[in-house]
């Protein structure tokens, strides 16, 4: 049924044949049109008859009658049009150019548009497209003529340059006379590039050299600043209204370079820069300058490096102020508020930017390391703050000031100082009853904890513990003074003791005296307790810290006395002698003669004298051996209790020393460790190789001298731990 | 979010606007077709589609000639069935070829540069 039908294909597309004249008559008829668009006469054309002439010659291989006769009707057609725009004078010449350019623009689309036919199925490359011939016309005749071009670059630079100065100019002009140079860039924008914009950019260059040159040296710095962010916010609505886009980050560039790169130095040492910026904090103007800076190549690298370098001379200022030096307190207090002062410009002047965090901290660590003194001037501080200067501050204010001393612990190098005199004057606090709070107390431990770890703070744990179990002893020894048989014989002395951990506690420094006999009986009797309830323990007497109430009877009142034990054993000789020497004293206690000047000291030269020097030499302060001492009869003193120190807060020479030796005898301990630690892991290493190795394990807690971790290798050596390679003596073996 | 299409319906809409051009259908454009003298046949449409669809019509209205300010165009050697065939595809996007108008429908399309339907209507030709 059903019939296959078959396609059948005509000879498409065969070229029908044209006779010359046909063609050439086609060719007429479309040249005539082509002209008469150009001179704007277009309506009364058929669009379908020239699009129809234009396929006719096409398809009958005729295009290149077209092609080459449309380039010459366009060749003509904009030598015509550069006469007419050069005769332009003024003003009236740029106007005339813009709009020729405009009404060419139109008809080379409507000539495209006649001819679509030709450009989409002749045209081939490297011919240009039709409308790109005729753009390429209009540069070659028109715009890159030597009537035009030189003088068209050089009107539009110098309306810009009045732009600048302030003036109005036609932006919708200037954007379609530059713009014509993007239209006939074939390519990549070239003509726009070559003939226009580099020009521009150099001119820019130019304008904005003499002016900042000009500005900066008249105006203060902050004026400065303003002026070049008003200017910049310029030049990006300047691309926006009438540059090609692509010149954007060219030309902000060159201003960048002109008005901040090359001006950097200058806006930091000028009187009102930078410098003077941050030591008035002027964050407004600081926060612009940040903005402006970050923008140049290393710009922000200056001014980091200028606040940092400000920052170590502050801090390097208050670590060496005298009065600083004196007062801890002073020091720590004033190191707290610069680092919130600089806290404040890094937030509202520098965005918190990481970089100059690092190098503001970097400058804290150098400065506070300067000299020795931080370690023991920051346990001092919280010392004060823990003894009762956290008193009148609730606990976000106490959390703020805990937070401000971790964050300057951080910064210290040798933290196994500061912790050895952080123990030291934990243990004072605990000893003498004088810490303010215990919750206080652990908050702050439990943030070096967290800072450092346990171990950094086990010691300090264990302190409280020996307080607490201190207090169960002393109960129990109490009850067993009331059972005990020996009790009935003595007279009854209210006795305290404090059982301390050896290890927990700093040693103190070991110091003897002799008690009187009956504060010994005590000694013994809490010793014989205490040793049967805790089987395998010995304790040692440390006298020397302890405290003692004395009643002190006068011919005409009593008054009690709160002394060190040391004071008190002073004070027992005179119930036997009217005067003393110092030196007698001295041997009637046991006491050394260094004790004795100190315990002394509070005694006759403080408010209340209970002692008096005979003869009286007030002026001189020095003690010597030979002077004599008697009982101040004459005492006058309202109060009943009278309380003396027992040596001033902060230690003395020999016992800070003390504290240092410590502190150099835990450091041997620990770089052994590391040695060891490092030697097991690596059997062989080289010498310095080792001591970098062990800097780095111990960077966390002290940074240990080279000289000191030579000295723990020959150790080893010795100790046998280590051996050298006997054939070379640089490196060493770890020995199992 | 979610993005829902019914180019059915809208295909369908079209059609309609094309079938029922003659009535009240706010069409702009006539379009003669001319066979030889005697066969004339104007066919009504609108601008707004033909310029959308094909880039001849586009210029012929950017141009402003005599076509745009006469409402009208004349397309010689232009048979009326193959026009409302290639018109039908400007408004619905859909079109039937078939091995009677396959040839012609690659013609028009050629001349007239309507790439797309030059791709199909070639495509069938070469398949036959």
């Amino acid at each position: 049924m059903s019939r296959k039908m078959i396609l059948r294909v005509p000879k498409f597309q065969e070229p029908k044949r044209m006779e010359k004249s046909e063609a050439q008559r086609l060719w007429l008829l479309l040249k005539d049109a082509i002209v008469e668009v150009q001179h704007m006469n277009a309506s009364t054309l058929s669009f379908e008859e020239l699009y129809r002439s234009s396929y006719s010659l096409v398809i009958a291989k005729r295009g290149d009658i077209l092609y080459t006769g449309l380039e010459e009707v366009n060749n003509h057609h904009t030598k015509n049009l550069l006469d007419k725009i050069a005769q332009a004078v003024d003003e009236r010449f740029l106007i005339e150019l813009n709009s020729q350019w405009q009404q060419y623009k139109l008809q080379q689309i409507m000539i495209h548009d006649i001819l679509m036919y030709l450009d989409r199925m002749y045209v081939k490359e490297p011919q240009l497209k039709v409308f790109d011939l005729g753009m390429f016309k209009w540069k070659q005749n028109v715009l890159i003529h030597s009537q035009i071009n030189d003088r068209l670059v050089r009107m539009l630079l110098g309306l810009i340059h009045m732009e600048r100065n302030g003036e109005v100019i036609d932006g919708a002009l200037m954007k379609s006379l530059i713009q014509m140079y993007v239209d006939v860039s074939l390519k990549e924008k070239e003509t726009y590039k070559q003939e226009f914009e580099e020009r521009f950019l150099l001119a820019t260059s130019h304008f904005y050299k003499s002016e900042s040159n000009l500005f900066i040296t008249n105006n203060s710095c902050g004026a400065y600043l303003k002026k070049v962010e008003i200017r910049l916010i310029e030049e990006e609505a300047r691309i926006k209204q009438y540059l090609d886009e692509s010149t954007g980050p060219k030309l902000i560039k060159a201003c960048e370079d002109e008005l901040i790169a090359n001006h950097m130095q200058t806006m930091i040492e000028m009187e009102t820069g930078c410098r003077t910026m941050i030591q008035n904090d002027r964050f407004n103007e600081l926060k612009l300058m940040y903005r402006l800076f970050q923008r140049v190549e290393n710009g922000l690298v200056h001014l980091k490096n200028e606040f940092a370098g400000y920052v170590r001379n502050e801090g390097h200022k208050i670590v060496n102020q005298p009065e600083n030096l004196k007062d801890p307190n002073a020091l720590i207090t004033s190191l707290i508020e610069i680092r919130n002062r600089f806290e404040k410009t890094l937030s509202q002047s520098f965005a918190n930017n990481r970089d100059f965090i690092n190098s503001v901290n970097t400058a804290f660590e150098s400065f506070l390391n300067e000299n020795d003194k931080l370690s023991e001037s920051l346990a001092l501080f919280i010392d004060k703050k823990l003894r009762g200067g956290f008193k009148d501050s609730n606990d976000q204010e106490i959390d703020v000031i805990m937070n401000k001393v971790i964050l300057l612990f951080r910064f210290l190098s040798d933290k196994d100082v500061f912790k050895k005199f952080y123990e030291h004057y934990l243990a004072k606090r605990l000893l003498s009853g004088r810490s303010f709070s215990e919750d206080l107390e652990r908050t702050m431990i439990s943030k070096f904890k967290q800072e450092c770890g346990n171990q950094f703070t086990s010691k300090m744990e264990g302190m409280f513990t020996d307080m607490r179990l201190s207090k169960d002893a002393l109960d129990g020894f109490k009850n067993y003074l009331q059972t005990s048989v020996e009790m009935g014989k003595l007279p009854k002395i209210d006795m305290s003791v404090r059982v301390l951990t050896q290890g927990f506690w700093p040693t103190f420094p070991p110091h003897s005296c002799t008690l009187p006999p009956l504060l010994s009986q005590y000694c013994d009797l809490f010793t014989k307790y205490y040793c049967h309830a805790h089987t395998g323990r010995r304790i040692i007497w440390q006298t020397n810290i302890g405290t003692a109430e004395v009643t002190f009877r006068l011919p005409k009142k009593t008054h009690v006395l709160a002394l060190s034990t040391y004071q008190m054993l002073i004070m027992l000789l005179f119930n036997d002698a009217e005067k003393l020497s110092l030196k007698q004293m001295a041997a009637g206690t046991s006491i050394s003669f260094m004790d004795i000047q100190r315990s002394v000291k509070p005694l006759y030269s403080g408010k209340y004298k209970v002692l008096k020097r005979t003869p009286a030499v007030e002026k001189s302060k020095e003690l010597s051996e030979n002077d004599i001492f008697e009982l101040n009869l004459n005492l006058k003193c309202k109060l009943h209790r009278i309380k003396f120190a027992a040596t001033s807060q902060t230690d003395s020479e020999p016992e800070r020393q003390h504290t240092r030796q410590r502190v150099d005898e835990d450091r041997k301990i620990e770089i052994d460790a590391a040695i060891v630690r490092i030697m097991k892991s690596r059997k062989a290493l080289i010498h310095n190789d080792l001591i970098v190795e062990c800097t780095k394990q111990l960077s966390s807690r002290f940074v240990p001298q080279t000289s000191m971790i030579k000295k723990r290798i020959e150790n080893l050596i010795e100790r046998e731990y280590l051996e050298r390679f006997p054939d070379d003596r640089r490196r060493y073996r770890y020995l199992a | 979010t979610e993005n829902y299409s019914n180019t059915e319906k809208l295909s369908e809409d079209l059609k309609n606007l094309l079938t029922s051009r003659n009535e009240e259908n706010f069409s702009d454009f006539e379009v003669i077709c001319v066979l030889n003298e005697t066969q004339k046949t104007t066919i009504k449409c609108h601008k707004s589609i033909l310029s959308v669809r094909s880039d001849y019509f586009k210029s012929l209205f950017r141009s402003k000639m005599k076509e745009y300010q006469e409402n009208r165009i004349i397309l010689e050697d232009v048979s009326p069935t193959i026009f409302e065939i290639v018109l039908e595809y400007f408004y619905t996007g859909k079109i039937k070829i078939t091995l009677e108008n396959a040839i012609d429908i690659l013609l028009f399309s050629s001349k007239y540069l309507i790439e797309d339907l030059v791709q199909l209507s070639s495509q069938f030709v070469s398949k036959n």
